[in-house]
């Protein structure tokens, strides 16, 4: 297995050099590139904060399309797709959290590569769904068809997951573009996409509680925020910026409560769970902002080590970004 | 009455059930002394009632509005079943005749503290504008003494208080605020008429209903149990009884249940001065400065009637001799056919879509008036009266039949019928339990609606057929909803109330429901009664400041 | 045994439901009544209710593979407790006074036509009579002031089908989901079904996508 024999390459030598700005302590066993110096860790660490995101957007669009295909009764075998894509994806973030090399993933690679594919498909699926049905792109359909914002969050997922992987190996081009400034324009643009699902679903649930302004208040925001830091020279630090990201991912997470709340007062409350989890408020949903704002933090990281003078100097060299391509 | 229920009066001792209370409990109510000379006595509490008695309350007038029926708890009460929910319609004593009788029970009464709007399907429409000049705008029925434009003021205000689920842009008549909530999902037999409308190249859109599509203070979202023509065991709907009651209470009025006012007493200055009612067993009076009557177009002029005295000899508010006239229903014909698909029409309000096409146009019609139809969901009792009723089945045909019921789909319309003089409610010989002359409720279809009804049946048809249903059927014999027997009008010979709902003859009686329609329009008739009920409120406030009440 | 009288939903029993979150108390409560009632006559005599069940036999043939629904016996409680529509139209009179006239009525055709009480004729005559009566072609003085048309349209062709699909039995024959409260539905779309659904089991053809043009 291809993830064995990078582990167990006993080429490459142990270090143990502490990261930059004592963000956490030395990390015993990460085998390191020998290439790589110390400073280079912090690509390491975005990477893993990235596959963090990804992770939890790919745990969403398992439980959300699990809830949501379940309640389309899977009448079309595809819909088991976004299930399998997604917890693949979720497997290969894992992997990619918890393994400590500043190396790229073949495997890993190819399930975020089908993750975004899988996102694409999914949206065109749902866009026929709702434009074979009478009224075609009408708010009825809008509404209550398959949503058409979702399977982006698993393309998010792989293009997060992806950035990840050529971060890891300290690649600082993505797609011809600047790896740390896509990460934040991408989370950026997600965010606000995030923001028009949540805005479509609580424009339906006539914004009956005023904390549903929330979510559609605050993301575009901390998003103008993180795609201006994107786009304008880097800077050491985001500290506003990374506090209204912050306060985006807590709200995501207050979102939940605020979903569980909303399936408990529904007829027959969390008894009834089998209606209410699938057409009460959606639980799943209010982290993808969280996994967003973390994403978005992570990419605040990789513009702060590319700042001219930054302490987190993304200091892959040439040599630790080739060196860093993974067996075979 | 119904099997289920305790029949004693349940708003009594200063307090009233909590309609959202899961266990029974109860809100604090004020009482008044029979004695004591209310502001307002209010007969009824539905749709006209119930929104009169909330918002007189909370003009500050005071206010004892009296209900034959039982106060339900909604949750604690309601059954999912066709036959125990019986028990919420006027099922009292009724001879009908004429040459198209018109069938009484659960089409069109209700006897309960929030009238039939307890069990009503929720359609929340407005009148097409120029309605309300029938006569002088379209040519046939009677011109209203309202303004459209004010209606529309007090449509919008009757919404917002019943929270309406519709869609975000209404496709006919003029512009109208959105919908306080969104519309409902559809479901499979409201897509089928969507795409039925659209082969036909009519435009179709979400039903504006009377219950939530999201959470609105104590009432949860709708959960589509589908049992909407009952009552709704989970206060989803914004019924008179989950709206305008604890509104009512909560401004101060007296609610009193298990009351059936049988007459209406005049003074010698020919003035009301109270109502003479039943509860439990005995006969009781209340002393009122107004007495309002809002119970609806057959038990309205029967009260009326009723409470003939020497000097009204021809029954109250009747020196046009119009009261029990004019009662109009309207047309409830159907169209039904078979899909290859299941459809399972159980699910869901039945009229989650509606095509108002033919209300709002005018051009290749052999009638006036105008007609709408709506997507349906019958239970199994009431469809087995379509297959019986309209087909003649039974034996084996019938139980074959019914086992197609998954796969049936059906449009039912609800169409205008032209006022008749002809057309009317008096009193019969019988009496009831309570020793009072039932009413005899006389209905015959004129030309008109023959044609109206004809054009809209060969409609329908056509939708059904146009999305590939089969073994296709009409029902051609249905009513549903009352209006008229004490109509509106300009001047005191060819109308019982005024634009206020004020008698003609009688400056302290006043009638607000239904009844007060000089035409009834293409529309459920629900939200144009509220309309019309927040507006008297806000006329008698008005009238009151001048002195002129 | 008549093939097209085996439901479609052979596997489904909505009484297997009452426990459940599709039903509410006031529901179970009602519907245990129902389904206790005494299947005795209280409200008709033992000669009416012979008629009357011979009548009920013949308009909704009972089930093959179900219990028998006890369509008189429910009739019979509805009457006993005025749980009528309450209105009559004229000239029938009002519902417990139709039904006995009525099924006299019926009983004295039966006497003059073939000597014999409606309920021991053989089914096909009593199909026959039934007719007749459907078509206006039965004119016993007997029926006055009702015509045997008007009680057959009006009484036998709306109270008997109303008793008979009142009963659990029958839903689960037509596959109708039940009651349904707190608990109601989710699935809305064509073709779609909750998991606490009937399920088709002689399943018509399903058109895959049903909106097509």
């Amino acid at each position: 297995m291809q993830e064995g024999s990078c582990q167990d390459n006993g080429s490459h030598t142990r270090d143990h050099a502490a990261p930059e700005g004592g963000a956490g302590s030395s990390v015993p066993d990460a085998p390191m590139s020998a290439e790589l110096a110390p400073a280079a860790r912090a690509p390491l660490y975005a990477a893993r904060d990235l596959n963090r995101c990804s992770g939890l957007l790919a745990l969403s669009v398992l439980l959300d399309s699990s809830v949501e295909h379940y309640r389309g009764n899977f009448h079309n075998k595809a819909m088991y797709t976004p299930l399998s894509v997604s917890t693949l994806s979720l497997a290969a973030s894992v992997h990619g959290v918890t393994g400590r090399r500043p190396l790229g993933h073949k495997t890993r690679l190819a399930v975020f590569a089908l993750a975004i594919v899988t996102g694409v498909a999914g949206t065109l699926f749902h866009v026929y769904d709702i434009i074979r049905k009478p009224g075609g792109f009408s708010w009825q359909n809008l509404f209550y068809s398959a949503p058409l914002g979702a399977p982006s969050a698993l393309t998010v997922a792989g293009l997060t997951g992806f950035f990840a992987e050529r971060v890891r190996r300290g690649q600082t081009q993505v797609f011809g573009q600047d790896a740390a400034r896509l990460a934040a324009i991408t989370s950026a643009v997600a965010m606000v996409g995030t923001t028009a699902e949540a805005g479509l679903l609580h424009f339906r649930g006539a914004f009956h509680n005023p904390f549903m302004f929330l979510p559609v208040a605050m993301p575009p925001i901390a998003a103008g925020f993180l795609a201006y830091a994107g786009i304008t020279t880097p800077r050491t630090a985001y500290p506003f910026t990374r506090r209204l990201l912050t306060a985006t991912s807590l709200m995501g997470l207050a979102g939940t409560a605020f979903h569980v709340y909303g399936v408990s007062r529904a007829m027959g409350g969390w008894r009834n769970w089998q209606q209410n989890m699938v057409d009460g408020p959606p639980i799943p949903a209010p982290p993808s902002f969280s996994a967003l704002a973390f994403a978005g933090i992570a990419a605040l990281r990789l513009l702060g080590a590319k700042a001219p003078n930054g302490p987190e100097r993304l200091g892959a060299t040439k040599t630790g970004a080739t060196g860093a391509v993974p067996r075979a | 009455m119904p099997v289920d229920f305790d029949s004693r009066p349940r708003a009594v001792a200063g307090r009233a059930p909590d309609v959202f209370d899961p266990k029974g409990g109860f809100v604090p109510m004020r009482s008044y002394d029979e004695d004591e000379a209310v502001d307002f006595v209010i007969v009824g509490t539905g749709a006209g009632g119930g929104t009169l008695a909330a918002r007189l309350a909370e003009l500050g007038f005071s206010v004892v509005a009296f209900d034959a029926g039982p106060f339900f708890r909604p949750l604690l009460d309601f059954a999912s079943d066709e036959t125990a929910q019986n028990s919420l319609y006027w099922t009292d004593k009724r001879v009908c005749d004429g040459e198209n009788p018109i069938k009484m029970g659960g089409n069109n009464s209700g006897k309960a503290v929030g009238g039939s709007t307890v069990h009503f399907a929720m359609v929340s429409l407005r009148f097409r504008p120029e309605w309300f000049k029938s006569r002088s705008a379209l040519g046939y029925g009677a011109d209203w003494p309202l303004d459209w434009r004010e209606m529309w003021h007090y449509y919008t205000v009757a919404e917002r208080a019943l929270a309406i689920a519709g869609p975000v842009h209404y496709p006919w008549g003029p512009k109208r605020p959105r919908y306080p909530y969104r519309a409902h999902e559809i479901n499979a037999a409201g897509r089928l008429l969507a795409q039925g409308c659209e082969a036909l190249g009519y435009r179709w859109a979400e039903t504006p209903l009377a219950t939530v599509s999201a959470p609105r203070g104590k009432s949860p979202p709708c959960v589509y149990r589908g049992f909407c023509r009952f009552g709704c065991s989970t206060n989803a709907k914004q019924s008179a009884l989950t709206v305008w009651i604890p509104r009512a209470l909560k401004a101060g009025a007296e609610i009193r249940d298990l009351a059936m006012v049988g007459r209406i007493e005049v003074d010698d200055q020919g003035l009301a001065r109270g109502v003479h009612y039943v509860r439990e067993g005995k006969w009781r009076f209340q002393r009122a400065r107004h007495v309002v009557i809002s119970a609806y177009a057959i038990e309205t002029p029967r009260l009326l009637l009723n409470s003939a005295t020497d000097r009204f000899p021809q029954g109250l508010a009747n020196s046009s001799g119009l009261v029990g006239r004019n009662l109009m229903t309207q047309s409830n014909q159907a169209a039904w056919g078979r899909m290859e698909d299941q459809v399972r029409w159980y699910k869901g309000p039945p009229s989650l879509t509606i095509t108002e096409h033919w209300n709002y146009e005018d051009r290749g019609k052999d009638f006036f008036g105008g007609y709408c139809w709506m997507g349906q969901g019958p239970m199994p009792i009431e469809w087995v009266s379509v297959q019986t009723g309209a087909r003649g089945l039974w034996g084996e045909r019938l139980r074959t039949e019914m086992m197609d019921y998954n796969h049936q789909i059906g449009v039912k319309m609800v169409g205008e019928m032209l006022p008749d003089e002809a057309n009317r409610v008096t009193l019969d010989s019988d009496t009831d339990q309570y020793g009072l002359p039932i009413p005899r409720i006389t209905y015959r279809w004129g030309d008109n609606d023959k044609r109206l009804i004809k054009h809209a049946l060969d409609q329908m048809m056509m939708s059904l057929d146009s999305v590939g249903a089969t073994k296709l059927f009409r029902q051609e014999d249905d009513t549903n909803h009352l209006a008229g027997t004490a109509r509106m009008g300009f001047t005191p010979e060819t109308s019982v109330v005024d634009a206020d709902c004020r008698s003609w003859d009688i400056p302290n009686l006043w009638i607000c429901d239904g009844s007060v329609f000089p035409t009834t329009g293409g529309v459920n008739p629900a939200l144009t009664i509220q309309a019309i009920a927040l507006r008297t409120a806000d006329r008698i406030k008005a009238l009151a400041i001048r002195g002129e009440l | 045994m008549h093939r097209a009288l085996i439901s479609p939903y052979t596997n489904y029993d909505v009484l297997e439901k009452r426990d459940s979150l599709s039903w509410n108390d006031a529901t179970r409560r009602a519907i245990a009544k129902r389904l206790s009632i005494p299947r005795v006559p209280r409200f008709f005599s033992e000669r009416q209710w012979q008629t009357l069940d011979a009548v009920c036999r013949r308009i909704l043939p009972q089930a093959d593979d179900r219990p028998p629904i006890p369509i008189a016996a429910l009739l019979d409680a509805t009457l006993l407790i005025d749980d009528t529509q309450g209105f009559r139209t004229d000239p029938l009179p009002y519902d417990q006074d139709a039904w006995r006239l009525g099924l006299k009525a019926l009983d004295i055709e039966a006497q003059a036509i073939y000597g014999a009480a409606f309920h021991v004729l053989p089914p096909s005559t009593q199909d026959g009579l039934l007719s007749r009566a459907q078509g206006g072609d039965l004119h016993h003085p007997a029926w006055q002031p009702m015509t045997a048309q008007l009680f057959f349209e009006k009484r036998i062709l709306v109270d008997i089908p109303a008793m008979y699909y009142s009963h659990p039995t029958s839903w689960s024959e037509i596959g109708f989901g039940g009651p349904a409260s707190p608990r109601g539905y989710v699935r809305m779309e064509l073709n779609r079904r909750d998991p606490w659904e009937a399920i088709e089991t002689s399943a018509p053809r399903i058109q895959e996508d049903p909106y097509a043009r």
